[in-house]
């Protein structure tokens, strides 16, 4: 990627490659044809000469393509990104990088085969929702959801699924039943249902907006006016915490009358 | 100013509504039903934050106040959640939700 990348900079400065520069791009394509060969190509054993040969023309499209990107697209990329850079804003750039984290994490969370993906991917998921939170001005609930989602329900969510699953014995434990095409028209109706709602309803919009820290008015909040749902929030937790011990220790029975 | 309005995150509040709904309804996994519930729980806090950001104004902080009681339900319920599931895994040694029909018999 350093090598391409290093490659379209010259093709697009114009100047001429070197003998030096091309020799440090094949040997750091070749690298990275070693690299992927044995991360993700299993199935397509590579090994010395043919190593080399896959390298070299690997290295040789990369090459025409830098060309074609550097001599014929670059210079209009550069002017549409020119002409571009006034409507963008980058606070607008930076919500749409969060949402589509959030929604690719999601997305990866509910069609990935692999629970071990789907929880990776709920990390994403979590971390785009966060950002949306601080991008709404609720800073301390980011800062929680990092900390309580992040750090503590994902890690419990990994760890359920180190101690049910034997790894490596039964990889396809996410078969779907009601199935990928269902699932998929179930998100798309639910999703232009939602949107539709949101987008056409009348909402009262309120005129002023503020990104001021709100921990301190939150915690003043919270000891006045949601005192009681505050001290029910924490006996639930206590109790939650306490059954969960209960019901997740081993019991140990004479004799077991529940069989699979 | 930016031009990102109450729709937008809605919109996004709606997406991953439905993808948790998705999770929750075509997996055979009882943890990867529990990640879904997450997911909608997450929805729910996305649109309580962006509402009172765009609709309550600053003078109160009422979503905020029940974004944190819901990340803190939603604690409580992954430890329950999961505990259950472990119990579920020693009893049957499966936790296949559609093999777990014990009380059907």
């Amino acid at each position: 990627m350093v090598g391409v990348g290093a490659l379209g900079a010259h093709l697009v400065s114009g100047r001429p490659l070197g003998a030096a520069a091309i020799v440090a791009l094949y040997l750091a394509v070749t690298l990275l044809v070693w690299g992927v060969n044995g991360f993700a190509f299993r199935r397509l054993p590579l090994s010395g000469a043919a190593l080399f040969l896959f390298s070299a023309a690997t290295f040789g499209v990369l090459f025409l393509l830098g060309y074609l990107l550097g001599g014929v697209a670059g210079p209009f990329l550069i002017d549409a990104a020119n002409r571009a850079v006034p409507y963008l804003k980058l606070a607008d750039a930076v919500f749409y990088l969060f949402a589509v984290m959030t929604c690719f994490g999601a997305a990866g969370c509910a069609f990935s085969r692999n629970i071990i993906y789907s929880a990776w991917s709920l990390l994403f998921a979590l971390l785009g929702a966060a950002g949306l939170y601080v991008f709404l001005g609720a800073d301390f609930p980011a800062v929680a959801q990092v900390l309580i989602y992040v750090g503590g329900v994902l890690v419990l969510i990994l760890f359920a699924i180190m101690l049910t699953k034997q790894i490596g014995e039964d990889p396809k434990l996410t078969n779907t039943h009601v199935g990928f095409p269902a699932g998929v028209a179930l998100a798309i109706v639910t999703i232009a249902t939602l949107t539709y709602t949101a987008v056409m309803a009348p909402w009262k919009v309120a005129a002023e907006r503020s990104w001021e820290p709100t921990a301190q008015r939150l915690g003043i909040a919270f000891l006045t006016d949601y005192l009681l749902p505050f001290e029910v929030a924490s006996v639930v937790l206590l109790a939650a915490l306490i059954g969960a011990v209960v019901i997740a220790r081993k019991e140990i029975k004479e004799t077991s009358d529940v069989s699979t | 100013m930016t031009t990102i309005q109450l729709p937008h995150f809605l919109i996004v509040g709606a997406i991953l509504f439905a993808l948790g709904m998705v999770t929750v309804v075509t997996r055979r996994n009882a943890v990867g039903i529990l990640m879904g519930v997450e997911l909608i729980l997450n929805a729910a806090n996305v649109n309580f934050i962006a509402f009172n950001h765009f609709v309550e104004g600053p003078a109160k902080l009422t979503g905020q106040v029940f974004s944190i009681f819901v990340i803190v339900l939603a604690a409580a319920e992954a430890a329950v959640g999961l505990a259950i599931v472990l119990a579920i895994y020693q009893t049957f040694r499966t936790i296949d939700v559609e093999e777990t029909d014990l009380l059907r018999e």
